[in-house]
């Protein structure tokens, strides 16, 4: 069997007055995957997790959501589809137990009482992520607001979550918490669309990813696909001076610092590297794949200067 | 005190396009009315007429103050003046509130308390801004009438009574903006304290108490006695009640923590019975309709209680044929009935307000991101608007039955005051239905539409169209509620103007949810 696709979105374009949001934006999601969503502040993240909601239509391009159109079929993918925005706002006069029983309610969860059905789910991610319950939503804290749509989300059924940096506001341990349930509902086979900015979490949790920039997808990927592109850095401690290294086709940036050298190099040019180095001859050398942060950091200075 | 001057900088950078607006509107209410008078009366006996004529008309009397004095400016205060206050008292309470705690529900007090600002620093930018719109509003007023000719000393008196309104009504504002704990509660219990004064100094106009106009703080303003008396000492009060207020809003705002009020937050249930939207907009709405419907049953009990004591009507004057022309209908000139459909009509009115502010607080669910959290569920935007809609519109008719039951009875006539007064319902519900058009398809301007569409519904047709030269045959034509049959004063029961009303509410409310369906969530 061949499970569709979740979301398909091709040359999504989406303009504010004079600004773009979204230039031609490209995003697919596999089932059963956490698919990363990346890009700097304004890149059109959040702009492109409401057109794919239906709370906003595209003005050009073509997205595809379990199958439907989101503007069109929204109520209807909705009951299969579970959201958790980045900014929070609960209804003050309700307590968060409240809160996450009517969003469980009008995403369609069942309200039986037998265990195993949502209501235990939600009792037991209720304690997991510590929140008491029976505090009016007036009195949460910004991470308290976040687990109660965290808790909604978690304890549905739906087979798709979309989650908008939803964690900026938990505490290390909560964060801890989150990261184990997101594999969980990956492994009980649900999809997971994460957008965030805390590139460590990704790269626990995320398979694949997609960086987005000036509202189009720059990158998209496994990690090890998007390092298989990149360079590896290299620092090396020589007897002598690595004199040619600079002139290699494929290698840059090369700092020397006494007899320490440090420099990148792109893929598949890392023997003639290697060749060279080693007729200088090599006391001791560490090489490592480049960090998603690094892989990060390069789309964000691109964008410094192309400004 | 650090900080209040740059605070106060920044209400001003906030307030440049409203405030100009209202201090230019309110403040040249009365020289309009000076110029429309001026015109339709042209002589001193004219006017003098018309004085006594309205000085015998109880019902009119309770809604505009005693006739103080029988001249062009003296008749131009008693028709216009209790608007004025009533305005500017409004719009005090509303730009404090907006500047106080407003700021801490939206949590920016909380980013500029952080900086070199005093404790009460946003308090005293706001009661400084506020307090000199206030008596910008009386300059302009004063200025307007003497530019019309009156003197100096009754003009700078009316300036000062307008004056005296707003700044007393401000340090109202800042004394509940310290006792509850978010911005509503603060514009509701400084309402109350509005309408509370109004009801004081309606029922010693309307009922010949005059001594309890000493209790209101619109009746001080009204005491004044602009070009009859000139009378500053009432004025004293206005000052007492401002300095009282103002020293309990400072002295809890530097007990109380940033953000908190009185009353303390309780725990409430672990899980919720909330499963429907309908059931959810009820939580978010009930708060509302229970303040208006106990502020009807109170307005209903204090109009209800003058039908009794309004006394027949002397003479045969052309002003006295106009009063029976407007609000009673086939000859009928009993007074009593004439002033129960005035009732009727204002208590219509003044209902329209409370389906507006619902549609504001489904805006505000909207903008707030939390329409979003639901409608990422398996809700469509029908349904969810449907729960806010549906309980707007049973509310207004909820109020206007329990108010004209409580009108009907305090009045002794318990059924026809009742069908008088539910019989705005379709009214207002056309009224409200431009709010849910603009919700629509304006949604930004949404704010602006439904406070101008009060405004406009309960000023345009008697007040602003006749000063603006409509004359008012042409000016009650957009006003939905003088569609209505006069059933109490006269006229027989139509439902064609009925059923018109409640078809234009329809089409307007479904074209609104049409264009919520069509456009993007924000």
């Amino acid at each position: 069997m061949i499970a569709p696709t979740p979301i398909t979105a091709t040359g999504l374009r989406k303009r504010f007055g004079a600004t773009t949001a979204l230039d031609g934006l490209d995003l697919e999601v596999h089932a059963g995957e956490i698919h990363g969503f990346l890009g700097p502040n304004g890149a059109g993240k959040s702009t492109t997790i409401r057109i794919l909601l239906g709370l906003m239509r595209g003005d050009g391009g073509r997205a595809v959501v379990l199958g439907g159109d989101p503007w069109r079929d929204a109520t209807e993918l909705h009951r299969r589809i579970a959201y958790v925005p980045g900014d929070v706002d609960l209804w003050p006069q309700l307590t968060g137990g409240e809160a996450i029983d009517l969003l469980g309610a009008v995403r369609g969860v069942a309200s039986t009482r037998a265990p195993n059905t949502p209501t235990a789910r939600r009792n037991e991610l209720i304690e997991l992520f510590d929140l008491d319950p029976r505090k009016k939503c007036r009195a949460y804290s910004k991470g308290n607001r976040q687990k109660v749509a965290l808790i909604a989300a978690f304890a549905s059924d739906a087979e798709l979550l979309i989650l908008d940096e939803p964690t900026s506001g938990l505490d290390p341990l909560m964060e801890a918490v989150f990261q184990r349930r997101v594999l969980a509902e990956r492994d009980r086979g649900r999809t997971i669309l994460l957008s965030s900015h805390i590139l460590s979490e990704v790269e626990a949790l995320c398979d694949r990813v997609s960086i987005v920039r000036k509202g189009r997808t720059v990158e998209t990927g496994t990690l090890a696909d998007l390092r298989h592109l990149t360079r590896t850095s290299v620092t090396a401690t020589l007897a002598g001076p690595p004199a040619g290294l600079a002139a290699l086709p494929g290698v840059t940036d090369v700092a020397t610092d006494g007899d320490t050298v440090t420099f990148h190099v792109a893929d598949g040019r890392l023997e003639a590297a290697m060749r060279l180095l080693a007729a200088v001859g090599i006391r001791s050398i560490t090489s490592r794949p480049p960090t998603l942060e690094e892989l990060f950091l390069r789309h964000y200075e691109s964008e410094a200067t192309v400004r | 005190m650090t900080g209040t001057l740059r605070l106060l900088r920044l209400v001003l950078r906030r307030e440049r396009v409203l405030a100009p607006l209202w201090i230019l509107l309110l403040g040249s209410f009365a020289a309009g009315q000076a110029g429309r008078y001026a015109a339709t009366f042209t002589s001193d006996s004219a006017i003098a007429d018309f004085a006594a004529e309205m000085a015998g008309n109880k019902a009119l009397l309770a809604f505009s103050g005693q006739v103080y004095s029988p001249t062009l400016p003296g008749m131009t205060v008693w028709k216009i003046a209790d608007t004025v206050f009533v305005l500017i008292g409004l719009v005090a309470v509303l730009t404090v509130v907006r500047h106080t705690r407003a700021e801490e529900d939206g949590g920016r007090a909380e980013l500029l308390g952080a900086g070199a600002v005093g404790r009460a620093a946003p308090l005293s930018a706001a009661l400084l801004f506020t307090w000199s719109a206030c008596a910008l509003t009386g300059l302009v007023a004063a200025l307007g009438m003497m530019k019309q000719g009156f003197d100096a000393e009754g003009s700078i008196a009316f300036g000062l009574a307008v004056a005296a309104v707003g700044i007393v009504f401000a340090a109202v504002a800042a004394l509940a903006a310290q006792l509850t704990d978010n911005a509503r509660g603060a514009v509701g219990l400084a309402g109350l304290a509005l309408a509370v004064g109004y009801v004081l100094r309606f029922l010693a106009d309307g009922g010949d108490r005059e001594p309890l106009k000493w209790f209101s703080p619109q009746g001080w303003s009204h005491l004044v006695k602009a070009y009859a008396g000139n009378d500053l000492t009432p004025l004293a009060l206005s000052l007492a009640l401002t300095t009282a207020a103002t020293t309990g809003a400072y002295a809890l705002r530097a007990r109380r923590d940033l953000g908190a009020g009185l009353i303390a937050q309780k725990s409430g249930p672990a899980d919720g019975r909330l499963r429907s939207p309908l059931a959810l907009a009820w939580r978010v709405q009930r708060g509302l309709l229970t303040g208006w419907l106990a502020g009807i049953t109170v307005a209903g009990i204090a109009f209800g209680s003058l039908a009794t004591a309004i006394p027949g009507l002397a003479g045969q004057g052309a002003s006295i044929t106009e009063f029976f022309d407007r609000y009673a209908a086939g000859g009928h000139t009993d007074l009593v009935d004439t002033y129960l459909w005035l009732m009727a009509l204002s208590l219509g009115y003044v209902t329209a307000l409370y389906p507006l502010l619902a549609v504001l607080r489904m805006r505000a669910e909207e903008t707030g991101g939390r329409a979003e959290l639901l409608l990422a569920g398996a809700l469509s935007r029908t349904r969810w608007a449907g729960g806010h809609l549906l309980i707007a519109a049973a509310g207004s008719a909820a109020i206007l039955t329990l108010g004209g039951l409580a009108m009907g009875a305090v009045a002794g006539d318990p059924w026809r005051v009742l069908g008088a007064v539910a019989l705005q319902t379709p009214a207002v519900w056309a009224t409200a239905s431009v709010g849910v058009l603009a919700f629509g398809l304006l949604p930004k301007a949404t704010g602006w539409i439904c406070w101008g569409v009060f405004l406009f519904v309960n000023l345009f047709g008697e007040i602003l169209g006749p000063i603006v030269g409509i004359p008012y045959s042409a000016s009650k034509t957009v006003i939905p509620f003088l569609y209505l049959p006069k059933v109490i004063s006269g006229g027989d029961f139509t439902a064609l103007p009925v059923l018109a009303l409640a078809a234009l509410a329809v089409l307007f409310t479904a074209a609104g949810v049409a264009g919520l369906r069509r456009r993007a969530v924000a």
